[in-house]
């Protein structure tokens, strides 16, 4: 079976700047695919590719098997840009119904006010957009993606912006439009918790370059693998921290009061971590692996891409 | 075609919610189309009409005058008040970039949002013009001469004048989805003084007869120049290229 997203080795230049070096993943039917990345990453850019907005330089893109250019392929894709494109001077049924149409559905009444229930502004559904808060909006939208009833969701961070509450209603659309009707949602999003709460799937794309992709808990675990904590009996003095950040290839990530956080180069063992500690004159109570968030993943790879 | 008229017809609708805009484009053009009849009317076609034996010819050339500028004035003024606006506020929301990420083309989207600008402009131009037309002939000419009007003003003011800016709209639009809006709008600000008052001149030194079929040839060859510059320009209409102007 194909996957329901497939980019293959995917160059794109704008003006002088590489924008995509080259990047590679699959998304799966079903999935929650999370797409990470620092502003500037090339995220955008690779949703435009998704949705054709943008040809790519070379490579190879493939919606459930298709190419993108086609007209049928797009009828199978629904999308919230960052920029909501609603109109403000219509209603929210007008602007799901001019979309239900654009998607060529002449009876949409009935799919329209499912949709407006589902994201629950069923009873704001004959105001104008221009009386909405953010998170309505943001909901529309949604809701807006979903009328043709599509096989994948493109959804450009679709909780930016929206109250806590709102941003709950969202998360809980994405995982019943992915476990319940079975659709794919490509997410991409800022929002790291939000990513590691909903998504099975990630990859984090930093400078145009794929630094990490798969299942995600494989990928926490891989990472855990690499996390130490090593609690000390006194607090580090200033200098001593100075002399073991020095020490790149421990990874030293973080201090709190008596605990010291490594990501050490693979390679490096915990009992060399210790050594090495032991040898500047720090006494260690214990060293323990830590199990990595999604958020000190990120952090940790954006570091090591740097400092490459 | 169907996409054309979908997104024309929505466009229009969204358009015209902006009541403010409406008050101005209203208000602005009737107070110009009225203004220049009453000053044709009161300055020359009066002492025409008050002479013995009225020159026939003067009358009709007055009349397509008026005809004329009541409906070059009408659409530029539409063209003024609608384009930059709809250009500037679909663009800096997203609105073009999510219709060119459904199934439609990006020439369809271009051309429908050109037509969602130009056709209220065509209508209240045509129907002020044809109401001139009407207003000063059972004003002035009915009761003397019977009514005055001959096919090359009627080929002019209901015919060139809309396709010259049927193209225009195509080119403004062209130029405003991918490039700035602001550029689009400076050719609009341009056109319609340039326009009015390079043909004016051109009748008043008597190059051109406003009464002629070298005056409507004249007016279909603007037309065809601007039709010309579009199909030269329009390759250049890409999805790619939209965004990365927006």
């Amino acid at each position: 079976m194909n996957p329901a997203i497939s980019i293959e080795n995917i160059k794109k230049t704008l003006g002088k700047q590489e924008i995509l070096k080259g990047i590679s993943f699959n998304v799966e039917t079903g999935d929650i695919f999370g797409y990470l990345g620092p502003n500037g990453a090339g995220k955008t850019t690779t949703i435009r590719i998704l949705l054709g907005l943008f040809r790519a330089d070379s490579g190879k893109l493939e919606i459930l098997g298709q190419d993108i250019k086609l007209s049928e392929t797009r009828r199978k894709i629904g999308f919230v840009l960052d920029a909501d494109g609603l109109y403000d001077n219509m209603t929210a049924e007008e602007n799901m119904e001019y979309y239900a149409r654009i998607y060529g559905l002449s009876e949409a009444d009935k799919r329209i006010c499912e949709l407006l229930n589902m994201v629950n502004l069923e009873n704001r559904a004959k105001d104008r957009i221009n009386s909405y808060s953010k998170g309505m909006r943001q909901r529309l939208a949604l809701a807006r993606a979903m009328v043709h009833d599509p096989d994948i969701l493109v959804l450009d961070e679709p909780t930016s912006g929206v109250d806590p509450s709102g941003q709950i209603e969202i998360r809980q659309i994405m995982i019943d439009m992915a476990h319940e009707k079975n659709k794919t949602i490509f997410l991409s999003s800022h929002n790291l918790d939000e990513v590691q709460r909903i998504c099975n799937r990630i990859a984090l794309i930093d400078r145009g370059e794929i630094k990490l992709y798969g299942e995600l808990e494989s990928l926490r675990q891989n990472m855990s693998k690499r996390m130490v904590i090593i609690e000390t009996v006194q607090c580090i003095e200033e200098s001593l921290l100075a002399e073991i950040r020095k020490l790149s290839h421990l990874g030293l990530q973080e201090m709190k009061r008596n605990s010291l956080i490594f990501s050490p180069d693979q390679g490096t063992e915990v009992s060399d971590i210790i050594s090495i500690l032991t040898g500047l004159g720090v006494k260690i109570e214990e060293a323990t692996r830590k199990e990595a968030s999604l958020e000190e993943m990120y952090s940790t790879i954006l570091k090591e891409t740097e400092s490459s | 075609m169907r996409e054309i008229i979908l997104v024309t017809i929505n466009s229009i609708k969204n358009n015209l919610k902006s009541k403010i805009l409406i008050v101005v484009f209203v208000c602005i053009t009737l107070m110009i189309a009225v203004g220049l009849a009453l000053f044709f009317c009161l300055l020359l076609i009066a002492p025409e009409m008050n002479k013995p034996v009225p020159d026939r010819t003067q009358i009709e050339l007055y009349l397509s005058l008026i005809m004329y500028s009541t409906c070059i004035i009408c659409m530029g003024i539409n063209m003024n008040v609608f384009a930059f606006q709809s250009m500037t506020r679909e663009k800096s929301r997203g609105n073009i970039e999510s219709l060119m990420a459904t199934p439609l083309s990006v020439k369809g989207i271009w051309v429908a949002k050109s037509l969602a600008v130009f056709i209220p402009g065509m209508l209240l131009g045509e129907i002020l013009t044809l109401a001139a037309l009407l207003a000063v002939n059972y004003i002035y000419f009915v009761p003397k001469i019977g009514f005055v009007y001959t096919n090359w003003i009627g080929v002019v003011g209901f015919l060139t004048v809309p396709l010259i800016y049927l193209f225009f709209s195509f080119l403004v639009f062209l130029v405003g989805l991918t490039g700035k809006p602001a550029t689009g709008n400076i050719i609009v600000q341009i056109f319609l003084p340039v326009i009015l008052s390079l043909m004016i001149n051109l009748v008043i030194r008597q190059v051109l007869d406003a009464t002629s079929w070298p005056f409507a040839l004249a007016n279909f060859g603007i037309a065809a120049v601007i039709a010309i510059v579009v199909i030269f320009l329009q390759p250049r209409i890409t999805r790619e290229r939209i965004i990365l102007s927006s």
